[in-house]
């Protein structure tokens, strides 16, 4: 059994296409087949990077059949089944090329399109995000909530991205490796990114009907993307100052404090007016609420001072924007050498 | 290397433990028919006088086994941690100081450990009084609703697990009883296997109720640990905006009384309650905003994914 965890060594590839493969005993061979014949025209050193989150069909043995013929073809075996977004992250973790592709494992993206990606971050985009425009899925259970979805998160974070949802997705791998994913955070990272001073740019893409099997990855429920999107705006966006976040949020509750105290005094001191007891108490509670939240805040500057995951990676973004320092792109990816990928099948 | 140590076994001792020398040597039996080179690892956890001088006494008469002794009493998870970490076998074995399974069975719980990554054992068939059946099932059954893992006898500290399993799971607290669904959580595979239950293994004593209590909250935290810790405000922004929700109504329908129903809100205590519900209901939500903070500034060390095979 080999190492399981830390870095993936380097290789030296442009390129690297991450899908993440869940029961698609069906679908891999055909995947990996259109992914090699949308890229062989391309000249770039790329590799793909399957992970087999947990399958409990034949999708590894599928998968290592083809990694067994193309040593640039990395696949990675999860223990159990963890979800569309630790799989994307490991991909990424064991991921060697400057520029990331993530798509589906399911065929519904369709690799033709990942040429116009490379040309958007050559144009010096940090993330490409990809527009189902013509989306090929039940109405009523997966599109009206996921529009819901995506118009909520545009008006939370500020960042009006048509569709949150789609796998289809190219970053700069500087950008991307530097982001804490975990939970169901992918479909956050064009929001978390662009708060942090990444450019982003939309295309269409293609999408197609599911060929084989079900869909996996359940239709994204409102409420967990309400809690989600208050946990995202909180972490990213008052991350840097938690205590002015948690100041604001006690805001009304002090307010309301206030006055309601401010009454019951007024009628402790009053003939005309009988002293309250429940409004009394009411003003209490609120303000304790309020110190509370104030206090929550301090809470949360100490564990930013201790944690590691510091707003570093947004500093580092900013920074190349504001030198006004060229992205590495255009000219040096394309005068690679031609892939060196073995046989193709 | 034809004398590389192949199974640790491992004897934490704590609290409660049966007649030393029979023990070791009912142990012994059981592990030796099982015909892999092994080490045998007792932890005391604590200052255990009598264990001591028996042990010593044993190694003096030329029976092999590395005695550690804790500079004070950790809990039994942590003795078992030093255990491993002591271990140099590639399969471990972790038995209690008491009987509770027929050592004969003991080959067989490790060539289990072919098929899988963890053995427990079930002990079945088995004795007890009814309340103590009654009291098993309400403990399993709770852990089930809770984790949705449904394990018949985690009490038993009969387990044979390979070494990774124990560099991989940490334990803490009163966690030992759990290891097998913290495992299984790591995407390790925990079989469960029925051995004949030792006739010396009879629990004297009852519980306090202070043991139910600890009981009731270790579920709790293995709810937790296993459900949302990546999650906090999953967890939290549930139970909290419920209640903060049912206060808000309750508001909202004394506002509009005393606004249009002229009924006056200085007089009733439900404003009170129900502007309780409310501050706690966001007090939990901020709670859940806290857990998320750390969460994300600890995203980077606690990876969500355990890889079991990496090709090319």
């Amino acid at each position: 059994m080999e190492a399981p965890s830390g870095v993936s060594d380097q290789r030296a590839v442009d390129l690297s296409v991450i899908a993440p493969l869940y029961n698609e005993e069906e679908s891999v061979e055909l995947l990996y087949k259109s992914i090699v014949d949308a890229l062989k025209d391309l000249k770039l050193r790329y590799e793909l990077v399957f992970v087999d989150d947990g399958s409990s069909d034949r999708t590894f043995i599928r998968a290592q059949e083809l990694a067994d013929r193309d040593p640039y073809l990395r696949v990675i075996k999860f223990r159990k089944n963890y979800g569309q977004t630790p799989a994307m992250a490991a991909g990424i973790d064991h991921a060697s090329g400057r520029l990331l592709i993530t798509m589906d494992g399911d065929l519904q993206n369709d690799p033709r399109d990942i040429p116009h990606f490379i040309d958007k971050i050559e144009e010096g985009f940090d993330i490409v995000v990809g527009w189902r425009f013509n989306r090929q899925d039940k109405l009523v259970t997966r599109k009206i909530p996921s529009r819901i979805a995506n118009w909520l998160i545009g008006k939370v974070t500020g960042v009006p991205i048509k569709d949150n949802g789609c796998s289809l997705k190219a970053f700069r791998a500087e950008v991307i490796k530097n982001i804490p994913l975990y939970s169901e955070m992918h479909r956050f990272i064009p929001a978390m990114t662009s708060l942090a001073g990444a450019r982003i740019a939309e295309i269409k893409v293609r999408h197609h009907a599911r060929q084989f099997g079900m869909s996996k990855y359940g239709l994204s429920r409102i409420y967990k993307v309400l809690l989600d999107l208050l946990a995202i705006k909180t972490v990213v966006s008052f991350a840097s100052k938690p205590l002015l976040w948690f100041s604001i949020l006690a805001i009304p509750s002090a307010l309301v404090s206030i006055g309601l105290l401010a009454s019951s005094v007024n009628g402790l001191f009053s003939s005309s007016e009988a002293f309250s007891v429940p409004i009394a108490g009411t003003g209490v509670l609120f303000g304790a609420l309020a110190i509370f939240l104030f206090l929550g805040g301090a809470l949360c500057e100490l564990i930013y001072k201790t944690g590691d995951t510091k707003p570093q990676w947004l500093s580092s973004l900013t920074a190349q924007q504001v030198l006004g320092k060229e992205p590495r792109g255009a000219e040096d990816i394309h005068e690679i050498q031609p892939p060196e990928l073995a046989d193709q099948p | 290397m034809s004398n590389t140590i192949e199974l640790s076994v491992i004897v934490p001792v704590g609290e409660r433990y049966d007649d030393v020398r029979s023990l070791y040597h009912d142990y012994k039996r059981g592990i030796d028919a099982s015909g892999l080179r092994y080490e045998l690892i007792y932890v005391l956890d604590g200052d255990r006088p009598e264990v001591f001088k028996e042990l010593v006494e044993l190694q003096q008469q030329g029976e092999k086994l590395k005695l550690i002794k804790l500079a004070k009493s950790f809990g039994e998870a942590i003795a078992l941690t030093v255990g491993f970490d002591n271990a140099s076998g590639e399969f471990l074995l972790t038995l209690p100081a008491y009987y509770q399974v027929d050592p004969t069975e003991i080959p067989k719980l490790i060539s289990e450990l072919q098929n899988c990554d963890m053995v427990i054992s079930h002990r079945w068939p088995r004795t007890g009084s009814g309340f103590e059946v009654f009291r098993r099932r309400v403990f399993h059954g709770t852990l089930k609703l809770f984790t949705g893992v449904s394990y018949r006898d985690l009490g038993c500290g009969v387990r044979a697990l390979k070494r990774q399993v124990a560099q991989e799971v940490t334990l803490y607290g009163d966690q030992h009883r759990f290891l097998p669904v913290l495992a299984s959580r790591r995407g390790f595979k925990v079989k469960e296997l029925d051995v004949a239950q030792s006739p010396k293994d009879y629990f004297r004593g009852a519980y306090r109720p202070r043991e139910y209590l600890h009981r009731l909250l270790d579920i709790f935290t293995i709810f937790f640990l296993v459900r949302f810790t990546k999650k906090p405000l999953r967890f939290f922004g549930m139970i909290g905006s419920l209640t903060a929700v049912a206060g808000g109504i309750v508001v909202l329908y004394l506002v509009i009384q005393r606004l249009f129903l002229g009924m006056p809100l200085a007089e009733r205590p439900a404003l009170l309650l129900s502007s309780l519900l409310v501050v706690l209901g966001v007090q939990i939500l901020g709670l859940g905003l806290i857990g998320e903070l750390i969460i994300f500034t600890h995203a980077r060390e606690l990876k969500e994914y355990n890889v079991e095979k990496i090709i090319n």
